[in-house]
């Protein structure tokens, strides 16, 4: 009950777990890519044994990084229901459309191939092998080094005239006011419950009302945090920042055989998954 | 005898506990407060002044101690919070942050309109708190609220608290960020409050003229402790104790310190401008 | 309007996105509402506003932080997937800021309102269609959502955009509205 109110406290911006792992420490420019190359392989990878064999990679991934499986199977339990429905659903109705290999089943327009049975269990894969692997990738990153990652993948772009820096500027900013409007939203819930607002009281029908309850938090945390805006434009327009202008980097990266390594790896496993036949 | 309007017995407070971040915030904290009493609380950043005034309207529930105010118990889960809120008015810092209604009236009738009351006695309140704090009533209640001073909207933000009628008004740092005459006006307008409408007043202050002005009684606490409580007149007579919890002193209470120091005899207790005024008269003439 | 990314907008976009991240981490983000999900999102609330108040590309970037952070907190394994996370975020803020733009010299209000309902919209169409795509759900299954807790998403998102941006741009006049206790 005494934490009702307590946000600032208990916030927490993806799910970092140290366990400094030969994963944890790769130069994250080569973990976002070989992530980036991993995912458009299970996207694209719609048979049998590649999803198997990519699902093995994915657990192989947590012993790697020395995370826990349950950590995986936690995004994945209360997936369970909605996959279950929705392979039921698939394989009722996408027989229609997928009407290739054997028909097993036809009933109406209730229509079950091979081909549809094989949709049903690839995407039930697909999505356990997607959930793993950004649990890896987000439990073993922190977000200052996902957010430095990003910035030196993106570098190429800026002779596209892409504003990488202004961009990494804009993430860092972001992440930087996340705590301290955490802090004037639990201000703004305390004040205004002083004053005898409820939030969420209303009967749950009604959502205009609903919505108007949260009004009172609403905008003047979006004030305050435009108010702060108008300070730091001017602090920083009084310190000459130009945006665009060439700066240098307070980290640097340097790969390493590991990295490379990971790279290569990734893009080995891609290649298999996209060539098993079956 | 009549019971204490305030009464907090041995509150303690820890902020994430249980993890290896745990903060002890409050640690067996006692205040009683009198009915129309006013009552400062002073002390340094994270000497956990605002933990506790958060508990007295029931923001944050005791995890061990009493907080009973005006006879509902805080730690009762039972309790009717709402109520609770209606007896005890808080302001927080900077509350003009929190004013979100286009027009000053409904900004101030919004906790009125909350507890239900029919239209004719919400005017009626409003009407009355924004005379209490010096709000014309026909002049401004159609005013847009971004159209107002820093002051005038402090002002405003008060009165939203004071529409509620409360019998208690809990104020975190009242003044702070305010220019001197909007100051000084506010703290005429707490102390009107105090002395003619009878409201009990506890507020939390780093500005010592400003204890010294308003204070009845003062509580210094330190490292989620009281560390002591008494009169101004006791706090700012004391300058071991002062030094000791790194608290300022009033700008007359200084001077006569160091009048004292030269080797004058003055009553350092005397520490509003009139009285060291006097003193230093005294001095003179002698 | 100037062109490129200037101060104004690194700035706006960065504190933006910041209340788009906190709305994602706490339940202030998610407002009770009848629908299958039991709440309605604001949380591409802060990308209509940027695309609203700063342009297109603003817009987008605060989508796409948006984007990034549903993808990281993800609990639903729908949004664990990036391409259903994160693109459709992209473009909240750029429908929201030609449908502003388009509609400005009508009616700044209406201007505002139907910018927050094309965003929340835009939000809901495209996350669905591309579940479709993806193959995470059929296309009668995308419908009815879209239907049952897209539109009064799209409510909430025109009371909260117009609330939100009517208040930070001042946009009363003085004298010409009454307060509730008067008269």
């Amino acid at each position: 009950m005494s934490t009702e109110f307590e946000l600032s406290r208990n916030i927490t911006i993806g799910q970092y777990l140290p366990t400094n792992s030969v994963v944890h420490r790769l130069d994250p420019r080569f973990k976002l890519a070989a992530f980036v190359i991993m995912i458009l392989a299970i996207a694209i990878c719609s048979t049998y044994v590649g999803n198997l064999f990519a699902l093995a990679v994915c657990i192989g991934m947590f012993w790697v990084s020395k995370i826990p499986l349950h950590y995986g199977l936690s995004g994945v339990k209360p997936a369970i229901p909605f996959i279950i429905i929705l392979a039921t659903l698939q394989l009722l109705f996408y027989g229609e459309i997928a009407r290739g290999g054997t028909i097993y089943f036809q009933y109406g327009f209730i229509t079950i191939s091979s081909e549809s049975v094989r949709l049903v269990l690839v995407s039930a894969m697909r999505f356990v092998e997607v959930i793993f692997l950004s649990s890896v990738l987000t439990l073993s990153t922190s977000t200052t080094e996902l957010t430095h990652g990003m910035e030196r993948l993106l570098g190429p772009l800026q002779k596209v005239k892409f504003p990488v820096h202004a961009f990494a500027l804009i993430i860092t900013i972001a992440i930087r006011f996340v705590p301290t409007f955490a802090m004037e939203m639990e201000k703004m819930m305390k004040a205004q419950a002083s004053r005898g607002a409820d939030f969420g009281t209303g009967e749950w029908w009604r959502i205009i009302r609903r919505t108007k309850d949260m009004l009172p938090i609403i905008i003047p945390l979006f004030n305050v945090a435009l108010a702060r805006a108008e300070d730091l434009i001017l602090a920083m327009e009084a310190r000459c920042y130009m945006p665009g202008a060439s700066r240098t980097q307070y980290t640097h990266y340097k790969a390493t055989g590991k990295d490379y390594s990971a790279l290569i790896i990734s893009i080995m496993i891609s290649v298999i998954m996209l060539y098993i036949p079956w | 005898m009549t019971s204490p309007i305030v009464d907090v017995a041995d509150l303690s407070h820890v902020y994430m506990q249980g993890t290896p971040l745990a903060h002890r915030a409050l640690d067996r904290v006692s205040i009683q407060v009198e009915r129309g009493e006013c009552i400062a609380i002073i002390g340094h950043t994270g000497s956990g002044k605002s933990t506790l005034i958060q508990h007295l309207n029931g923001l944050m529930r005791p995890q061990s101690g009493k907080v009973v105010v005006n006879g509902l118990d805080v730690s009762d889960p039972k309790v009717d919070i709402r109520l609770l809120r209606r007896q005890v008015g808080l302001v927080f810092q900077n509350p003009e942050d929190q004013l979100f209604e286009k027009l000053v009236g409904d900004d101030i009738a919004y906790g009125p309109f909350k507890m239900g009351l029919p239209i004719a006695e919400v005017k009626e309140r409003v009407e009355w708190a924004m005379e209490l704090v010096g709000l014309s009533f026909d002049e401004m209640k159609d005013r847009p609220t971004f159209a107002l001073s820093g002051g005038q909207k402090r002002k405003v933000a008060l009165a939203g608290v004071l529409a509620l009628r409360p019998h208690v008004l809990v104020l975190d740092e009242p003044t702070a960020g305010l220019d001197p005459r909007s100051r000084n006006e506010l703290l005429q307008r707490i102390l009107r409050l105090n002395q003619e409408e009878g409201l009990t007043v506890i507020f939390v202050s780093h500005n010592m003229e400003e204890v010294a002005r308003l204070a009845q009684r003062v509580y210094v606490m330190a490292n989620g402790q009281i560390a002591c409580e008494g009169t101004p007149r006791r706090i700012f007579g004391n300058s071991s104790l002062l030094q000791e919890h790194h608290i300022g002193t009033p700008e007359a209470v200084d001077i006569l310190y160091q009048l004292r120091e030269q080797g004058y005899a003055v009553d350092t207790g005397s520490f509003l401008p009139e009285e060291a005024a006097a003193e230093i008269l005294n001095l003179i003439k002698r | 309007m100037e062109k490129g990314l200037t101060v104004r907008r690194i700035v706006i976009a960065g504190v933006l996105g910041a209340i788009a991240i906190l709305l994602g981490v706490t339940r202030l983000g998610y407002i009770p509402v009848p629908t299958a999900a039991g709440n309605a999102t604001i949380m591409h609330i802060p990308a209509v506003i940027g695309g609203i108040m700063e342009g297109w590309g603003v817009g987008m970037i605060i989508g796409l932080i948006f984007g990034v952070s549903s993808f990281l907190n993800a609990t639903v394994p729908l949004f664990k997937d990036p391409l259903v996370a994160i693109l459709p975020r992209l473009f909240i803020g750029v429908t929201a800021y030609f449908t502003y733009v388009g509609l400005k010299n009508i009616n700044e209000y209406f201007a505002i309102g139907a910018a927050g309902f094309i965003g929340a919209m835009t939000n809901t169409i495209l996350v669905l269609g591309m579940a479709v795509i993806r193959g995470y759900m059929t296309f009668g299954v995308a419908a009815t959502v879209a239907l049952t807790s897209g539109l009064p998403e799209a409510i909430v998102s025109v009371i909260v955009t117009l609330a939100v941006v009517a208040s930070w741009k001042n946009l009363v006049k003085a004298g010409k509205q009454k307060s509730k206790i008067s008269g």
